[in-house]
């Protein structure tokens, strides 16, 4: 069996090969795995809605929490302007944590621990904001690179200082997520690999610690997605409001 | 009428409390890694940067090694800043 701990992470197709130009665009498990998060969270919100009663049943009830827990993130970081961006920030939201939560099932696929997938929501989010901040403030938006008070022998400096931060954000988002979730999901298959090894009489010990990581993943993967959904309200805030 | 206000009150006068000390031991290790995170993602940024920059008007390593310390310093700006957005929340 595969006892390399990065085994795991190892994308390859499923059915016929499908060549486009120079791509290889053949549907893979990574692929699979999309499939089944989007229609998993699809039809979740096609039964929660389908009764529409003003005295909630339980699913329904889980819907309007998910929906008013993402609501006010919005409003407490971006402020009301933000608001026509809702549909975008709650899908990426769920999209990340039904992902993160799909991996913990044992032999499922984590997609969200590769950095190609964490790296295209992360540039779409800074393309995204960039765009709305210059449709908003026109050229003025560049000001966000001169913060005001400084000294003119610094501001060359500065500029390209400011310039390399906000370029770093799209790294920075995308690592932390990825980082994540493929530190905690090689660990928990190394602690996994030592119970084998180890048989009956040592691999108790290191059995206790998967148990304790299960939990400790779960934990994280459900906070990557919100700390990747704040983030993206609080690059839209920049965008929206200038002050510098 | 009287004794639900009271009661009211009273929860309020417990509950900030108990709900801010489980929020920042919740994401206690999610400031650690938004962090870290800055900081690398901005020396990186800024490598990349230099190298390219490098390489187009070969100069090599000079503006590579200049980029480098820029990008620690961006790193350690946005540790500062995001240090006291998480503080001011």
């Amino acid at each position: 069996m595969a006892t390399n701990p990065m085994n795991q992470f190892e994308v390859y197709s499923i059915g016929p090969k499908i060549q486009l130009g120079n791509f290889d665009i053949s549907f893979t498990n990574a692929s699979l795995f999309m499939v089944l998060t989007v229609s998993l969270i699809s039809i979740f919100f096609i039964l929660a809605t389908q009764k529409k009663s003003l005295v909630p049943n339980k699913i329904q009830l889980i819907a309007e929490m998910i929906y008013e827990f993402v609501s006010k993130m919005i409003s407490d970081t971006a402020g009301k302007d933000a608001r026509p961006y809702f549909p975008f920030i709650l899908s990426l939201f769920l999209f990340v944590l039904v992902c993160n939560m799909i991996g913990m099932i044992p032999y499922s696929f984590t997609v969200t621990s590769h950095i190609i997938v964490t790296f295209a929501m992360a540039l779409f989010v800074f393309v995204g904001v960039t765009i709305i901040g210059f449709a908003k403030h026109g050229v003025s938006y560049l000001k966000l690179f001169v913060p005001s008070g400084v000294p003119t022998v610094l501001l060359p400096l500065i500029v390209v200082i400011e310039i390399i931060s906000y370029l770093s954000r799209p790294i920075s988002l995308s690592v932390r997520l990825f980082a994540n979730m493929m530190a905690g999901h090689t660990m928990l298959k190394v602690f996994g690999g030592f119970v084998v090894s180890l048989g009956i009489l040592g691999g108790w010990l290191p059995l206790g610690f998967s148990i304790a990581l299960t939990g400790l993943e779960i934990l994280v993967a459900f906070l990557q997605a919100y700390v990747f959904a704040i983030l993206t309200c609080i690059y839209l805030n920049d965008a929206l409001h200038l002050h510098h | 009428m009287n004794d639900i206000k009271d009661l009211e009150n009273k929860i309020k006068k417990l509950n900030p409390k108990k709900t801010e000390s489980d929020q920042n031991r919740q994401s206690s290790m999610g400031i650690a890694m938004r962090l870290s995170s800055e900081m690398v993602a901005a020396v990186f940024v800024a490598s990349l940067i230099g190298y390219y920059l490098d390489k187009w008007l070969e100069t090599k390593p000079f503006l590579l090694i200049f980029f480098f310390f820029l990008g620690a310093v961006t790193g350690i700006l946005n540790v500062v800043r995001t240090s006291k957005m998480i503080n001011k929340d």
